[in-house]
C-alpha cells in the first residue's frame, strides 16, 4: 500500500503533460481560423487542453486516498517488443523467413525459460504455415528470402 | 412483402459459396479465439483484418462479424471448464459454470449454454431485422448537429457506463481522438503531426493502433501468467451432455430474460455484451426464489449471461449499421473496415447497399446455425485446444499480427508503429487507463471534426445550434445527465459498492 495513490497522480501528470505539449505544438504549427471557419490547429488545441484538463481531474482527487503498486513488468515487454522490433527491421532488407526466425526467438524468451526442441518446431512450423496463407494462399507480394548486399 | 424481398435479397447474397465459406472461417476462427483464453476477439479481427482486404466489402464484414459472435460461443468453453473466462463477455459465466463442472456436468453446461447462445443471438438478429432498417430511414434527415451530437453521447456512454474510472475513460477518449487529428486535414487538405514521416499524413492505419494496444499488450500481460488447466475428458464426452428435464425446464426463463436485456443492452453505446451478461446474471439472481443456490452450480446462472451477450452482439450492429456510429471497439472495427473498402457508413448504407445490409444480417442467421450445428460435436475438440501451452501461442500470434499489419500496405513502418501502440497498450495497463474508448475515439474523431466544423460554418459560429435543433438538443441533454450522473455516484462512491453487491 501506498500512503497517496501515486500511480493516479503520476498517470494524470502525464496527461497534462501530453495534452499541454500536443496543444501547443498544434496552436503554433497550424493555423486556427476563427470558431466560424475553423483551421486545421482549433479541433487539436482544443483536444489538448481537454486532456490537460482530465489529467487534473485524475491526478487531484488522488492526493487524498491510499493506493497500490501497481504491478510493473520488465522483461516481458523487452521480449515481446523486441521481437515486433527485430521483425520490422529484417522483413524488407531480408525477406520474411529471417523476419519470423528473429521474432519468434526473440519473443519467446518473454517466458524466461528456453524449450529449443519446440523452439525450433515451431518455427519450422510457422515459417511453413505463413508461406502456405500469405505467398500460397493469398498470392501477397513478401519475399521469403532476400540478400540485400 | 417488403420484408420478404429483403430477406430473399439478403440470402442471395449470403448464400454465394464464397460468402458461406468465409462464414464458416469467421465463426470458427471466432470459436477458436473465444476458447483460447488471452487472445481477445479484437486482437483476432485486426489480425485478419488484412486478409480481408482481399475480398469483397460484403464478404469481409460477414468473416469479421463472424469472428465476433463466434467469439461469444466459444468463449464460455474456458469459462465452465477451467474458471478463466475466455472473452470478458463470459466471465460471469464462470460464476455457476465452474461449479458445475466440478460437479462432473461440464458437459452438460457446454451443450445447454450453445443452446442458449443461439438462441439469444437469434433473438438479437430478429431486432435487427426490425429495427435498423426503421432507424436508419429517421436517420437520413440528421444534419451535422445531430450527427455530432449522437457521437458525443456515444463516446461518453462508452467512457462513462463500462467499468473503472469515467475520468480516465474519458481521457483515453480524448486521447483517441487526438490520434485520429495525425494526418491530412479534411477541409484544408494540410498534413497534421506527421513530424515528417511521409507515411503519417496518410493517417495512422487503424490495424496497427489495434493490434498493439490489444494485441500485443494483451500478449505483455498474459506471458507467464496463463497455466494450462486440468480437465476431466470423460465430463466433455456427447454422452454426458444429456441434460435433464429440470435443467431445461428453468433454462426457459432465463433464456428469455437474458435474452431481453443482452437486446436491450447491445443497443446502447458503450455496454454491449459484457454488461449485459452482468446484468442478466443479476436480474436472475434477484428474481430467484433461492437465490443462494446462485454460485453454486446453478443452471440459469449460465443460461442468462450466455443468451444475453449474444443478443448484445447482434443487436450492437443496430447503431453501427443504422447511423454509422459505433458502440463498441469491435464495432469500430467493422466501421474501419467499411471505409477502407470505400462504403461510407451511416444510414443511407442501408438504401444504397441494400446486398450488403442484408446479406450481412442473413449471414449472421447462417453463422449461429454453423455455430449450433459445430459446437456441440466440436467441443472435445476444443478442449484439446485448451492444453495447447501459451509459450507456443503467443510467438505464433505475434507474428500474425506482424505479418498482418506489414501486408496492409507492404511497410515495415506500420510494424514499428505496432511496437509503438503496443508499448502505450502496456504503459495504459499499468495505469489503469482503458483501451477501448482510445480505439472509439479514434475512430469517431475525424468524423466528428469533420460534423462539428460542418455544423460551425452552417450556424456561422453559433453554438446555439445543437441546441436549437429538438434532436441533438436532446441527445446532449441525456449526455449531460450521464456525466452528471456519473459525477455524483463517483462522488459518493456507491457505484462500484452497488456493482459488487449485484455480484454477491
Amino acid at each position: 500500500m501506498l500512503s497517496r495513490d501515486y500511480r493516479d497522480i503520476v498517470g494524470g501528470a502525464l496527461l497534462i503533460v501530453v495534452g499541454l505539449s500536443f496543444a501547443g505544438y498544434a496552436a503554433t504549427h497550424y493555423p486556427l481560423g476563427t470558431i466560424a471557419r475553423m483551421g486545421p490547429g482549433m479541433f487539436p488545441t482544443c483536444l489538448g487542453v481537454i486532456l490537460a484538463i482530465f489529467g487534473v481531474l485524475q491526478a487531484v482527487p488522488a492526493f487524498f486516498r491510499t493506493g497500490k503498486m501497481p504491478e510493473i513488468r520488465i522483461w516481458s515487454p523487452i521480449f515481446v517488443l523486441g521481437g515486433v522490433a527485430a521483425f520490422a527491421a529484417l522483413i524488407f532488407p531480408f525477406g520474411l523467413i529471417p523476419a519470423i526466425i528473429a521474432l519468434v526467438v526473440i519473443s519467446s524468451c518473454a517466458e524466461l525459460k528456453i524449450y529449443p526442441v519446440s523452439l525450433v518446431i515451431s518455427i519450422v512450423f510457422l515459417c511453413v504455415m505463413s508461406w502456405l496463407i500469405f505467398r500460397v494462399g493469398l498470392n501477397v507480394p513478401i519475399a521469403m528470402l532476400r540478400w540485400p548486399f | 412483402m417488403d420484408m420478404l424481398s429483403n430477406i430473399a435479397l439478403g440470402l442471395d447474397t449470403a448464400l454465394t459459396w464464397q460468402n458461406l465459406l468465409y462464414c464458416f472461417i469467421g465463426v470458427f476462427l471466432g470459436t477458436l479465439v473465444g476458447v483460447i483464453p488471452g487472445i481477445g476477439h479484437l486482437a483476432a479481427m485486426s489480425m485478419l483484418f488484412p486478409l480481408t482486404f482481399y475480398l469483397d466489402p460484403t464478404t469481409a464484414l460477414i468473416m469479421l462479424a463472424g469472428i465476433w459472435y463466434g467469439s461469444s460461443y466459444g468463449g464460455n468453453t474456458a469459462s465452465i471448464l477451467l474458471n478463466i473466462p475466455g472473452s470478458p463477455a463470459n466471465a460471469v459465466t464462470c460464476l455457476d459454470g465452474y461449479p458445475m463442472a466440478r460437479q462432473g456436468r461440464g458437459g452438460v453446461a457446454l451443450f445447454m449454454t450453445t443452446i442458449a447462445s443461439f438462441i439469444g443471438g437469434s433473438i438479437g438478429i430478429i431486432l435487427l431485422m426490425m429495427f435498423a432498417p426503421v432507424i436508419a430511414s429517421y436517420a437520413l434527415q440528421f444534419g451535422s448537429a445531430e450527427y455530432f451530437a449522437l457521437m458525443v453521447l456515444g463516446l461518453v456512454a462508452a467512457s462513462t457506463i463500462s467499468d473503472g474510472s469515467a475520468v480516465k475513460g474519458l481521457a483515453m477518449v480524448t486521447l483517441g481522438i487526438m490520434f485520429g487529428c495525425v494526418g491530412s486535414d479534411i477541409y484544408t487538405g494540410m498534413p497534421r503531426f506527421d513530424f515528417g514521416q511521409l507515411e503519417l499524413t496518410d493517417a495512422i492505419n487503424l490495424v496497427a493502433l489495434a493490434m498493439g494496444i490489444f494485441g500485443v499488450a494483451e500478449i505483455i500481460a498474459s506471458v507467464r501468467r496463463i497455466k494450462k488447466g486440468d480437465i476431466d475428458p470423460e465430463s466433455v464426452k456427447l454422452r454426458a451432455m444429456k441434460p435433464t428435464r429440470e435443467d431445461v425446464k428453468r433454462s426457459w426463463g432465463a433464456m428469455g430474460r437474458g435474452s431481453a436485456i443482452g437486446s436491450f443492452f447491445g443497443t446502447l453505446p458503450g455496454t454491449g455484451p459484457s454488461v449485459a451478461a452482468f446484468m442478466a446474471y443479476a436480474v436472475e439472481k434477484k428474481s430467484s426464489k433461492n437465490p443462494e443456490e446462485f454460485g453454486k452450480g446453478r443452471i440459469e446462472g449460465i443460461m442468462a449471461p450466455e443468451s444475453a451477450n449474444n443478443a448484445a452482439d447482434q443487436t450492437s450492429f443496430i447503431p453501427t449499421l443504422s447511423l454509422g456510429i459505433p458502440g463498441s471497439p469491435t464495432m469500430a472495427l467493422m466501421l474501419g473496415a467499411l471505409m477502407i473498402h470505400g462504403i461510407s457508413p451511416g444510414p443511407s448504407l442501408v438504401a444504397e447497399q441494400p446486398s450488403l445490409f442484408w446479406g450481412l444480417i442473413m449471414s449472421f442467421w447462417i453463422g449461429n446455425l454453423m455455430l449450433l450445428v459445430l459446437n456441440i460435436p466440436l467441443i472435445g475438440v476444443w478442449v484439446r485446444m485448451l492444453m495447447i501451452p501459451y509459450h507456443l501461442l503467443y510467438p505464433a500470434v505475434l507474428m500474425f499480427i506482424c505479418i498482418g499489419v506489414y501486408t496492409v500496405s507492404n511497410s515495415a513502418f506500420d510494424v514499428w508503429l505496432v511496437l509503438f501502440f503496443g508499448a502505450l497498450g502496456y504503459v495504459m495497463r499499468i495505469f489503469d487507463w482503458p483501451g477501448a474508448p482510445l480505439l472509439l475515439g479514434f475512430v469517431l474523431g475525424p468524423l466528428m471534426e469533420e460534423h462539428f466544423r460542418r455544423a460551425m460554418l452552417m450556424s456561422r459560429g453559433n453554438f446555439g445550434t445543437f441546441i436549437d435543433r429538438p434532436i441533438s438538443a436532446t441527445v446532449l441533454a441525456i449526455t449531460a445527465i450521464l456525466l452528471l450522473w456519473t459525477m455524483y455516484s463517483a462522488l459518493s462512491g456507491r457505484r462500484k459498492k452497488r456493482l459488487s453487491a449485484l455480484v454477491e
